[in-house]
């Protein structure tokens, strides 16, 4: 019996026997003291187990099947029903030898099952068995929980990455426009991140009655998960200590292009479309890094158009160029920005794409609301098939 | 994604086909060391048989690239075609890898 494997926390593992006959109780105590186990207690009967539980939190349960006042197949089933002890490893030790048993049993919620007379070898060696699983287990659920809790917090983070309601107003209010946005990461933490910064215009200087400039950027690393999301904590440390005042789009995104070409390693980049509201010409300037298609449509317009966005994503080669590019956008009028996650989504043999897109932005054209129209655009694409990427979508509407 | 390599005179060329994903990280990295203990400089990629490539799938292309390159060989993406061409056109990805078409 010494040569087995030492079992770690035996000796702190808490052992509850449940059997009606002192002389078998204290047989089973001998046996498992022999065995190295030193916390036990003793229960005469399933009522008198029951009422244990909760001031001995065993790790396992030796049960006897045939006692009276509550058996041990009706004690069973109410340890089971309760959640605390849905998991606690229960060994029968029972004269009950037919397979009917043993199936009644493991049907009440029995973890195992050994016959009496006992063998004492056996006996110990699935108690051994069985502590070990159940501390493996919770170090699992232990591991478990710190990651999820862990994650969690990280997910709170990055969505403080993204304009707070309150910044996002403010913008809104000086920019002239009305932004709604959508952000789902395909597991807690995603690669997606957009933001915007509004400068005031300088004296003088005066942008179309001194309106300023918002520039608006839509960021997509590549890959998803934590190491993507790591990716948009350092993009948006990057932005925030950039001053973007007086830089065009393209020249933004050279910059960001340059500072991430140092950072990511081989094999990582990311797709970025920059822009700014030009309220002065009716028109969005932006530079795409590889990014998705931008969408615009005015008033009345039938139809959005999907501006071209070729461009070497950012983090590939540090002397990467960008062009400048406009699409009209007129007083009411929208841009729709979203993250590959939208198009890449399966359609027969092939993925919806941004023309597939297209045609489910123009069956929405007419909601005014844009919480709406996001709202109503993402359902219908959940409905498409199944969005195995992280998802961001953003609707700038310029007010009328 | 699974694939097939074929050792031609010139140049090794190898076959991917179905999609190309995040999962596949591992495969794509016996492909590259197999690809690495090739004798021929050239090693193409034929994607005209891959269905669909995700950002993910774009950065393991481009880690064979300079795997390749720093070990004196080249890599060249072939035939792409549908949702991969696309891919690969608006990310200009031609600036710093072999496109044939």
């Amino acid at each position: 019996m010494n040569n087995l494997p030492e079992v770690p926390g035996l000796d702190t593992a808490r052992v509850l026997v449940v059997d009606d006959n002192r002389v078998n109780r204290h047989l089973l105590q001998a046996l498992l003291e022999r065995g190295g186990v030193t916390r036990i207690e003793m229960a005469e009967d399933g009522n008198d187990a029951l009422a244990r539980l909760d001031s001995f939190r065993p790790d396992l349960i030796l049960l006897d099947l045939m006692m009276p006042n509550l058996d041990g197949f009706e004690m069973c089933r109410r340890l089971r029903a309760l959640p605390a002890w849905k998991d606690l490893p229960v060994l029968v030790q029972s004269s009950l030898n037919r397979a009917e048993d043993r199936a009644k049993a493991f049907a009440a919620g029995a973890t195992d099952y050994v016959t009496k007379p006992i063998n004492a070898v056996e006996l110990l060696a699935r108690v051994r068995i069985h502590l070990q699983n159940r501390a493996l287990l919770h170090d699992l659920q232990r591991f478990h929980e710190r990651t999820e809790s862990e994650l969690s917090l990280a997910r709170k983070m990055q969505e403080r990455l993204m304009p707070s309601p309150e910044r996002l107003a403010e913008v809104e209010a000086a920019a002239g426009v009305g932004i709604a946005a959508h952000f789902a990461p395909s597991s807690e933490l995603g690669g997606d991140f957009w933001d915007l910064r509004h400068d005031a215009a300088e004296p003088g200087q005066g942008q179309d009655q001194g309106q300023g400039r918002t520039m608006l950027y839509m960021v997509d690393f590549s890959g998803h998960g934590v190491g993507a999301a790591l990716n948009t904590f350092r993009l948006h440390a990057i932005c925030q200590q950039m001053d973007m005042s007086g830089l065009t789009p393209a020249e933004f995104l050279s910059i960001v292009n340059r500072r991430l070409c140092a950072l990511l390693p081989n094999g990582q980049f990311a797709t970025m479309l920059a822009g700014v509201v030009e309220p002065a010409e009716n028109r969005f300037v932006y530079a795409s890094a590889g990014s998705t298609r931008p969408m615009v449509w005015g008033p009345g317009d039938a139809e959005p158009l999907l501006g071209d966005s070729a461009g070497l994503p950012l983090g590939l080669l540090a002397s990467a160029e960008y062009e400048e590019r406009s699409l009209p956008l007129p007083p009411g009028g929208r841009l729709f920005l979203y993250s590959d996650g939208a198009i890449e989504i399966p359609v027969g043999g092939d993925v919806l794409d941004e023309p597939g897109l297209a045609a489910l932005v123009t069956e929405r054209l007419e909601e005014a609301d844009g919480a709406r129209f996001l709202d109503g655009l993402l359902e219908r694409l959940r409905a498409i098939g199944p969005i195995d990427d992280d998802l961001t979508a953003l609707l700038l509407t310029r007010k009328g | 994604m699974d694939y097939g390599i074929e050792d031609k005179e010139q140049e090794t060329l190898v076959r991917l086909r179905g999609r190309l994903t995040f999962n596949d990280h591992a495969k794509l990295r016996a492909l590259i060391r197999e690809m690495l203990q090739n004798k021929a400089r050239r090693q193409v990629l034929d994607l005209s048989t891959l269905e669909f490539v995700d950002s993910a799938g774009i950065g393991m292309l481009l880690i064979a690239r300079e795997e390749m390159a720093n070990a004196d060989k080249q890599l060249v993406l072939r035939s792409a075609a549908g949702q991969v061409k696309r891919v690969l056109t608006v990310a200009q990805l031609n600036k710093i890898v072999t496109i044939e078409d």
